[in-house]
């Protein structure tokens, strides 16, 4: 297992490069020059010129070790994002402010999704073909079908403002548990159907085999058939589906971060997209694209863990 | 079950690491709530290019001079300044004597932790450190040949190789300090404007010791002479300034308007400034919450979303019964600005077919596009010179010939397609953004010019595509608009001069050389009815060469809490918190009305 683990950190360097360099590519193909918004208006030939220089942005893309790229590469190899054109605020000190934010947001939001859901998954599975399951299919497939925002807005305007039973934004007096409390309870509704449905149907395909027929035949109860074998035999599509998730808890909600004042990185990401601000979306997509390599190695080897049949060779 | 223990654990940890907390504050504090629509960028004056960090800013600079509260016209006062200039006969000298006893405010950057007295030459420091090439500001524009030995001085910062590395007590002819109290500037050719830039917010004068105390992090760091501090930013979030205890003695005006000791705007003159203790700023970003927040008493004041104004404003433009029984007040005013649909004039379609610019002019329906993107809070632009200034021509409407006349454009184009030489080419219209507004608005124009047999393609782009295509000529036809920095309609007049043609502010690239005649020769000349006249001349040039569709020029639309006093609307409002009263028990009342269900 350890020259697996050896082996697949190693793939982590091709792949984080090839992100890199698509993320380049990409914003130099499309990005457009970001040289007018820094000047401001009015700006002078020179000024552009002085801008372009202290960005870099008048050296080389490629081919050379002074190139764009290059330089790229090492402040992304020693984490030096440098700071942000729009603010000059330092990078890595943006990220590291926004990450407790949004991960006080996003933690909670999906421990709950993934708990409820499993559960429910394991309740509506058992009582397959009742009005119960076709009544729970047809709320997930309703979930799925309203648009995340109309979630948001529906619960800031009933939940908060009308019967005020939260905050409707963040204010700094509030402690984080008050501030985050609606939006995970949103994220938490609008995250069921999909989940659900999900869920739902990897207990089914279980519940249809011999096994599970058998457990009951010898009289085992129906807590520990579900938890003890159908649970735990599902465990591979559950593994990838929640293990995979959890880099992207990293990247925070853009819409509920916004619409709740959360500082997260959600919002910096929706920011810097925004107002093409390079430095930051190489940042975070640097980190995202390394928590979803690491991820995917902790998928593999909880594939190991759960199941005795998968050996890492 | 262990896992979901040690998930759980984690999840409280983070929560509780979470500290978003405000200071702590006295209960008896008085207490400014407000939100701002944008993230604040930077709090360093020399740099600031967007509203919403001067907004913050102001509250902690000063600048020589300010426009009064009350008075309308705009008028200026000296604010650090003793008096107005002094200005040479020629005009090219101007003398300006410093307030004794106006302090920075404390702050560990100065020795002891114990702000020093502001003196003139910090004004020079800050004007040299915007010539500055190496610190990029976005405010050089101010100075641009306009001071002797200033562009000089920017042209040796060029040999430097990093902003530290330049020499500050380099002598620059045109900006001296006498004395410690007296600011000597020199200016190429006469300047009527400086006093205007010198209550521009980037002009205010900045301590070196800041500067080199926190280097690049001056950004976040406001070291001020203004009635309010800093006392936290959380970045993206919330900021909170403090009253500044050692900001010298300023008293509310005496005078103002007629109207306004019945507004009851008088009724806190002579009062020391500022009257509130701490502003508490939030960054709300989208209209919902914010209005959510203004109705709920949690913010001051706020402007009226798009969706909430029949909410608020009935069909008489009064407001509405809710908003009354909450006793909430409107102020209606006028912004300084025209939005409009430029026209490339180096366009090869466009620039030599007046007939097709006039079509285009004849084919918008500006009433209809005030009301349905505005809720009817704007008015119709006939020139580009807003009606707040006082160069603006209240006749201009019936001089005008390209007022909405569908059939008249459907003949202009006949014309146009003869001096084309075939049927028009499809044009495009690049507008500034990809949102759902946006786009609606594009839809709507798209079928303003189709009605008239026009086919045009609308363009949707992000901002900084937009820009860049602007600078760079390459947009056929182009939506945007311009909020005046002082109120001078030369502010205005400068955008038609041919000098200014992109990558400058003449995004039109429009040249008359009668226009420029008039405007080398109005930049130049004090304000006197003359200039007012060839004001309105050089207006009417433009709009008879028709480099834009002028669409509209912007009204205000302002709500308050019965609690917030002296909240007079302001054109050029910046820096106007310390003039704000609230009444605490009339913000408690408010709760308990709300709690009964009103």
């Amino acid at each position: 297992m350890t020259a697996y683990i050896i082996r697949r950190l190693l793939y982590t360097i091709p792949i984080v490069f090839g992100v890199l360099l698509i993320t380049f590519v990409l914003f130099n193909l499309v990005g457009g020059d970001v040289t007018d918004q820094i000047a401001g208006k009015a700006a002078s030939k020179e000024t552009r010129e002085e801008i372009r220089q202290e960005y870099g942005w008048d050296k080389p893309l490629f081919l050379s070790w002074d190139s764009q790229f290059f330089n790229y590469l090492k402040n992304a190899v020693t984490f030096d994002f440098g700071r942000s054109w729009e603010d000059r605020e330092l990078i890595i000190d943006k990220i590291k402010r926004g990450a407790g934010p949004s991960l006080s947001l996003t933690i909670p939001m999906f421990i709950g999704t993934v708990v409820i859901s499993i559960s429910l998954a394991l309740i509506v599975a058992f009582l397959r073909g009742t009005i119960i399951d076709a009544l729970a299919v047809l709320l997930c497939v309703a979930g799925m079908s309203i648009p995340f925002l109309s979630f948001i807005l529906f619960g800031q305007y009933f939940l908060a403002f009308k019967w005020g039973l939260f905050p409707v934004f963040f204010r700094p007096d509030l402690s984080p548990p008050q501030y985050v409390a609606l939006p995970v309870l949103i994220g938490i509704a609008a995250g069921l159907g999909g989940n659900l449905r999900f869920y739902r149907t990897v207990m089914l395909d279980e519940m249809r085999n011999d096994y599970v027929r058998t457990a009951f035949a010898k009289g085992l109860s129906t807590k520990r058939v579900l938890f003890k074998h159908v649970l735990k035999n599902s465990m591979i599509p559950i593994i990838t589906q929640v293990v995979l998730a959890i880099p992207f808890l990293f990247l925070g909600s853009l819409l509920l971060e916004r619409f709740f004042g959360i500082p997260g990185l959600g919002y910096l990401m929706i920011e810097a997209i925004g107002a093409r601000d390079f430095q930051v979306i190489n940042a975070m997509t640097y980190i995202g694209a390394i928590l979803f390599v690491i991820f995917n190695l902790i998928t593999d080897i909880c594939y190991c863990l759960v199941d005795p049949r998968i050996t890492l060779e | 079950m262990k896992f979901l223990t040690i998930l759980f654990t984690t999840v409280l940890v983070i929560v509780a690491g979470c500290k978003g907390k405000a200071s702590k504050s006295d209960s008896n504090e008085v207490v400014l709530h407000s939100a701002l629509a944008a993230k604040v960028r930077g709090l360093d004056p020399g740099d600031i290019g967007d509203t919403t960090s001067s907004l913050v800013a102001s509250q902690i600079f000063e600048c020589l001079y300010q426009y009064h509260y009350l008075k309308r016209p705009y008028e200026l006062v000296p604010q650090l300044a003793e008096d107005m200039p002094q200005v040479s006969e020629d005009g090219l000298t101007y003398t300006i004597k410093i307030k004794k006893g106006v302090y920075f405010a404390d702050d560990q950057c100065f020795e002891n932790g114990k702000g020093r007295e502001l003196k003139a030459t910090d004004f020079v420091f800050a004007w040299k450190r915007i010539a500055n090439i190496k610190y990029i500001s976005k405010n050089w524009w101010i100075f641009d040949n306009k001071i002797v030995g200033l562009d000089e001085f920017r042209e040796y910062t060029k040999s430097c190789k990093k902003a530290a590395d330049v020499d500050y007590s380099r002598k620059v002819e045109g900006l001296a300090a006498s004395d410690d109290y007296t600011l000597i500037i020199k200016v190429k050719k006469p300047w009527p404007q400086i006093t205007y830039l010198l209550a521009h917010l980037p002009t205010a004068p900045v301590a070196k010791e800041a500067v080199d105390y926190y280097g690049r992090d001056i950004i976040n760091h406001p070291v001020g002479t203004g009635p309010f501090k800093l006392q936290k930013w959380h970045r993206g979030s919330y900021i909170e300034l403090v009253k500044n205890r050692s900001f010298r003695e300023e008293f509310y005006p005496s005078e103002g308007e007629d109207a306004d000791r019945a507004d009851g705007y008088l009724t806190d003159a002579g009062k020391r400034l500022p009257m509130i203790d701490r502003i508490l700023m939030t960054i709300v970003q989208e209209d919902p919450p914010r209005w959510f927040l203004f109705m709920q008493g949690k913010i001051d004041a706020s402007g009226i979303p798009k969706d909430n104004f029949n909410e608020a404003i009935d069909q008489r433009g009064k407001l509405t019964a809710q908003m009354q029984k909450r006793n909430i007040h409107l102020r209606i005013f006028r912004d300084p600005s025209t939005y409009w649909l430029g026209f490339n004039m180096e366009d090869k379609t466009l620039c030599g077919n007046k007939p097709l610019r006039q079509a285009i002019n004849c084919a918008v329906d500006k009433e209809k596009y005030i009301k349905l993107f505005t809720n009817n809070r704007g008015e119709v632009a006939y020139g580009f010179i807003p009606p707040l200034m006082k160069a603006y021509d209240s006749s201009i409407k019936d001089k005008v010939k390209t007022t909405y006349n569908p059939d008249k454009a459907r003949q202009l184009i006949k014309e146009a397609e003869n001096i084309y030489g075939g049927k028009l080419p499809k044009l495009t219209l690049a507008m500034p953004g990809t949102d759902a507004v946006i786009r609606q608005r594009g839809e709507f124009l798209k079928r303003c010019f189709k009605t008239v047999g026009l086919n045009v393609e609308i363009d949707y782009m992000d901002w900084p595509t937009f820009q860049n295509k602007i600078k760079t000529k390459s947009v056929q036809m182009f939506m945007l608009g311009w909020i005046a920095d002082y109120p001078d309609a030369e502010n205005f007049l400068q955008l038609f001069y041919s000098k200014n043609a992109s990558p400058g502010p003449n995004n039109f690239n429009y040249s008359n050389p009668d226009f420029d005649r008039i405007y080398e020769q109005i930049a130049v000349m004090p304000d006197s009815p003359e200039r007012t006249k060839l004001y309105r001349k050089a207006e009417r040039i433009v709009i008879e060469d028709c480099p834009a569709v002028f669409l509209m020029h912007g009204v205000a639309y302002v709500l308050y809490h019965d609690w917030l006093y002296n909240y007079k609307p302001h054109a050029f409002g910046y820096g106007l918190s310390k003039y704000r009263r609230i009444d605490t028990a009339k913000r408690a009342d408010y709760k308990k009305l709300l709690k009964t269900g009103e």
